[in-house]
């Protein structure tokens, strides 16, 4: 059990718990990071001008990106615009950059914002067409990976009942796996949000799903 | 609160299966054509910093050969020289001496 779930309910427990909860996450992330040279080195060449080096990041976080970005738009042709534009924007301001700095946690967080721009974008403009009453109906399912099992379909459909936010956040927790503080950083969002949407996310889903848990609601 | 952790982590496990997998084309072609656009922006980089540096150099040389110019016209043009006004002051004018009451015409 990682750190994250070890202290996951303490989201209304003392600050000091929840600041080494935040600390172990960051650890974990940077020692990740430090742990391929390789990065680190395709991130200074760039830096330096050498756009060819870039290929390399572009490779390795590709598939989370696409993921990610799929995960909030939920259509594949979005998901695909929104990574090259994530990698272009990335590789505009690598300047800025910090060197030594994880990569992954700011390309997720750049696809992130944009993914969250396009639903702000397809809310605007399709507000008069979104009913309570087909709230699927904005969502494009025939991009859908082949989910062998039943429970996996349930899942999706649980998450994808959810509102917005909570939908968003889940995804991102139980999907692409990622923590509460990585969350955060990627939506912008505080961590004790990110919380709060996480478990009005897991009391929804666990009515709909009580049957396959055999868990009752607490 | 365990009990709900528990709920979530089985939930992981089974969720994890609904990650989206781009297939390769995908990967491919969206790798190509971020590399593109890097490329075409690095290029427009370079075009962009040559023009930097040109425009201020092209400038000023522009200047310089400018005031050659006109210095070259200025240094060229005709002009009289104090021996030549002499002569022609000399040649034109007649000088008038008057001795004893008689009055002499020099040229």
């Amino acid at each position: 059990m990682d750190a994250t779930s070890m202290f996951g309910g303490a989201a209304g427990g003392p600050l000091a718990l929840g600041r080494l909860v935040f600390s172990a996450e960051r650890a974990q992330t940077r020692s990740a990071a430090n742990e391929d040279p390789i990065e680190a080195r395709a991130i200074a060449a760039v830096k330096a001008g050498d756009a060819g080096s870039y290929d390399y990041l572009v490779s390795k976080y590709m598939k989370r990106v696409v993921s990610i970005g799929w995960g909030i738009v939920r259509n594949a042709a979005d998901a695909e615009d929104l990574a090259q534009e994530a990698f272009v924007k990335a590789f505009e301001s690598v300047g800025r950059f910090k060197t030594g700095e994880p990569f992954g946690p700011w390309i997720y967080r750049i696809v992130t914002n944009l993914a969250l721009d396009v639903m702000k974008h397809r809310k605007r403009f399709r507000h008069e067409e979104i009913t309570d009453a087909a709230p699927a109906a904005r969502r494009d399912r025939a991009d859908l990976p082949a989910i062998a099992n039943e429970l996996a379909q349930r899942i999706d459909r649980g998450i994808e009942s959810l509102p917005e936010m909570q939908r968003i956040v889940a995804r991102l927790y139980l999907v692409d796996e990622f923590g509460h503080s990585e969350i955060a950083t990627m939506t912008g969002l505080s961590e004790g949000t990110v919380r709060s949407h996480l478990s009005l996310a897991r009391g929804k889903l666990k009515e709909k799903l009580a049957d396959l848990h055999g868990g009752s609601n607490d | 609160m365990t009990e709900d952790d528990d709920f979530l982590d089985r939930l992981r496990g089974e969720a994890r299966q609904l990650r989206f997998e781009p297939d390769d084309i995908m990967t491919t072609r969206i790798a190509a054509r971020v590399r593109e656009r890097i490329t075409a922006e690095s290029q427009a980089g370079i075009a962009l910093v040559l023009a930097r540096w040109f425009r201020p150099v092209v400038a000023s040389l522009g200047t310089l050969a400018l005031v050659a110019a006109l210095g070259v016209q200025w240094l060229e043009q005709p002009r009289e020289t104090p021996a030549t006004a002499l002569d022609a002051l000399t040649s034109t004018q007649s000088v008038d001496i008057s001795v004893g009451g008689d009055t002499f015409s020099v040229e």
